[in-house]
């Protein structure tokens, strides 16, 4: 090209990928990146069998077979920019961070650098990807997508609402023969290759390689069917969690149900919670299995009540025999609601200081117990607790309640206006998780809406009238001093 | 009314080994001898047995994956048996496999090289997910409404085949590089007829038990037996 203005041009006109312009990295240059930044995880053979390796999950790539889950070409070889994005942007729901960090240069030369590693699986040349004429999304595409996802039962793997839970979930497995789960299609924050519109298109088209997800552009009735399964995925869930920082709960008047597929629930906003792994004590939990609760929390004046809202793709009790555990939740509260900003050990307190869990297990139901550390739990007697569960398309809704005021020192109150430190813990049974093997946050704070009363309908009007009143008569002196 | 079907059964079963047998050979090799060989394993049969828990109308409650099966006189059924050093052209065949029963079936099928039709006859999805390094390797998903794909296979390999649906499915497609070879029956044998006159290795492959050969002298218009037997 002669000239910058003339490539910009040209790139418009052919309508070329969102993708950087590929720079020709310098292999030598690469290494010592890869060196200092790459080896731990991916190895210095580039065989992905790095010594962090057998702590993650998914696992490294292995280089060494020139193998790429996320590309943009219709053949196995990938763009040196799709190399190069993911080395940028990092891949979602893996340990595979943004290396954005990095000059441009290096990323440029660390693609070179890992081609190296199957120099002969790009002999081959890319071969451009030729998306259908896409279709922007409508109730009627979605509705399509809907019917093609039934069509190509993608639910055998993903699950009827795409929760991830199908029947085929346990059975997958990698090329290298490691276990890996489906994608979550309502979590798209968490997909390895983005969640825009042409990004999961792509990978509905050509597939995700090396792992079971099959390419679908000759595998669907008509070739847009493509967009609208991908209309219909990005129904399935928002683009984004939205994180909460606090959890509100709300002020009601009427009795509060116990259905947790009650309506009432869904009238009121989710406060979404991140959970990680337990990475303190052992035995430790790297690969968790539930990363977000959303909470709906209310209060009238006898009774707080949590709704909880999770996904947990196997629903567990407990089973000894085939060493299962029971899938279950807790929240986590100091016994008393101290003044300072002194709070328990997040991990369920300690020695001097205890927490009180309000949890409930599958199988078991809801109870209340004191715990002076995540191994140290004492169900406290008298149940003053009570819920309902219920399961279904890899998703569980719990209703949690219990009395505002308590007179017991192991119990906190709840007030009104009060900032209360809360804490989450979940388990996912089926997952092999129980006691120490569980997601969990650090401190987060619950307030209680203050009961609504009519007065925020009067005093603001009567503030918003005196000051007018008052600026008149600032207004009116000013001028007759004048 | 049972003894009908079974003698049906039996006459299907031996016209079906005898088509499989009968594979015509190259053009201008006639007056070429045929090899009869016998494959054995002394070991004992590897079925694995797994719960099924979806699709159970079309897959069957149990799937049995069976990784050597011995038949009578401790003959080893699904082993290729090949002669890699006689020479004559490949016939432009199309070789099939179906998915039936969420089963490759056969369980193992021989080609030359060229196109494979690969039949879905099970109403339901499955998904090619094909292991190999000389081919590209394939994971195309096959929905229930797309009955047929046809996939090429052009440089001689064992190729796996694998379902990611149906973890317990497991095919094998062999692509041999010329036309004189045999899929051994339930007995272990295998015929593999007019192969020019000539000193050669016979060769039989099985997916777990690997590769033994044997040499042999073919001459014109007879039948010469091997026996090859297949160690761990």
């Amino acid at each position: 090209m002669r000239s910058p203005v003339l490539a910009v041009l040209a790139a418009v006109v052919l309508g070329a990928p969102a993708l950087a312009a590929a720079q020709a990295g310098d292999a030598k240059a690469g290494k010592a990146v890869y060196d200092l930044k790459c080896i731990g995880c991916h190895g210095e053979k580039g065989d992905g069998k790095g010594p962090a390796a057998e702590l993650l999950m998914p696992q490294p790539r292995d280089f060494t077979t020139g193998l790429y889950k996320i590309r943009t070409t219709a053949n196995k070889v990938p763009w040196d920019q799709d190399l190069f994005r993911i080395i940028t942007d990092g891949m979602p729901g893996t340990s595979m961070p943004s290396w954005a960090v990095l000059p441009d240069k290096d990323r440029w030369n660390l693609v070179a650098y890992i081609k190296s590693f199957a120099a002969d699986k790009f002999k081959e040349a890319p071969k451009k990807l030729e998306l259908p004429k896409e279709v922007g999304s409508s109730a009627e595409s979605i509705k399509r997508g809907k019917e093609m996802f039934e069509a190509i039962e993608c639910h055998k793997c993903h699950g009827a609402e795409g929760r991830a839970d199908g029947p085929s979930r346990a059975e997958l497995k990698d090329e290298w023969g490691h276990p890996i789960p489906p994608a979550n299609l309502t979590k798209r924050w968490t997909f390895r290759g983005g969640a825009s519109r042409t990004e999961i298109a792509t990978r509905l088209a050509a597939g995700v390689l090396g792992t079971p997800m099959p390419t679908f552009i000759d595998s669907v009735e008509k070739p847009e069917d493509i967009w609208h399964l991908t209309n219909f995925i990005l129904s399935l869930g928002p683009e984004s969690p939205g994180y909460a920082t606090l959890v509100t709960v709300t002020a009601v008047s009427d009795a509060i149900p116990d259905d947790p597929n009650a309506d009432f629930w869904k009238k009121l906003t989710p406060n979404n919670i991140p959970l990680m792994g337990q990475v303190i004590v052992d035995p430790r939990n790297f690969d968790p299995s539930v990363d977000l609760v959303s909470v709906r929390a209310v209060y009238n004046d006898k009774e707080i009540a949590f709704h909880l809202t999770w996904d947990d793709p196997t629903q567990s009790t407990e089973d000894p025999a085939k060493k299962l555990f029971a899938d279950g939740i807790s929240l986590q509260f100091p016994p008393q609601p101290s003044s300072g900003p002194e709070r328990p050990y997040f991990l369920m307190g300690d020695a001097s200081d205890a927490v009180y869990l309000l949890r409930w297990q599958n199988g078991k139901g809801v109870t209340e117990a004191t715990a002076n550390g995540p191994t140290k739990i004492a169900a406290i007697q008298g149940a003053e607790a009570s819920g309902k569960a219920a399961y279904a398309n890899g998703q569980y809704r719990l209703v949690m309640k219990r009395p505002l005021v308590s007179k017991s020192e192991t119990r906190p109150t709840f007030t009104p206006a009060v900032f209360m430190p809360v804490a989450f813990q979940a388990w996912d049974g089926g997952a092999g998780e129980g006691g120490t093997k569980m997601s969990l946050t650090s401190w987060y704070y619950l307030r209680l809406e203050e009961p609504q009363s009519s007065r925020r309908f009067v005093i603001p009007p009567i503030v918003a009238i005196l000051t007018l009143a008052v600026m008149l008569l600032v207004v009116r002196v000013a001028n007759r001093r004048a | 009314m049972r003894k009908v079907i079974g003698t049906l059964l039996a006459i299907a079963l031996v016209t079906g080994v005898a088509l499989v047998a009968n594979r015509p050979g190259p053009a201008g090799a006639q007056g070429g001898g045929t090899i009869e060989a016998t494959v054995t394993f002394a070991g004992a049969p590897v079925v694995e047995k797994l719960k099924v828990n979806k699709d159970t109308e079309k897959c069957g409650t149990e799937a049995v994956i069976e990784k050597v099966v011995v038949g009578p006189n401790k003959g080893l059924a699904n082993a290729v048996v090949s002669v890699p050093g006689a020479k004559g052209a490949a016939k432009a065949m199309k070789a099939t496999v179906d998915q039936h029963g969420c089963k490759f079936v056969p369980h193992v099928t021989a080609m030359t090289p060229g196109e494979l039709d690969l039949k879905n006859s099970d109403d339901i999805l499955h998904n090619i997910h094909t292991y190999s390094t000389a081919n590209p390797s394939i994971n195309k998903a096959q929905p229930k409404f797309k009955k047929l794909m046809t996939e090429k296979f052009e440089k001689p390999e064992f190729v796996k085949l694998t379902c990611d649906v149906h973890s317990w499915m497991l095919g094998w497609v062999a692509v041999m590089p010329n036309p004189f070879f045999g899929v051994t029956d339930a007995g272990g044998n295998a015929k593999i007829e007019n192969v020019p006159p000539g000193k050669y290795t016979v060769e039989a492959w099985h997916e777990t038990l690997g590769k033994q050969s044997k040499e042999v002298e073919v001459k014109a218009g007879q039948s010469t037996k091997v026996a090859i037997e297949m160690k761990k």
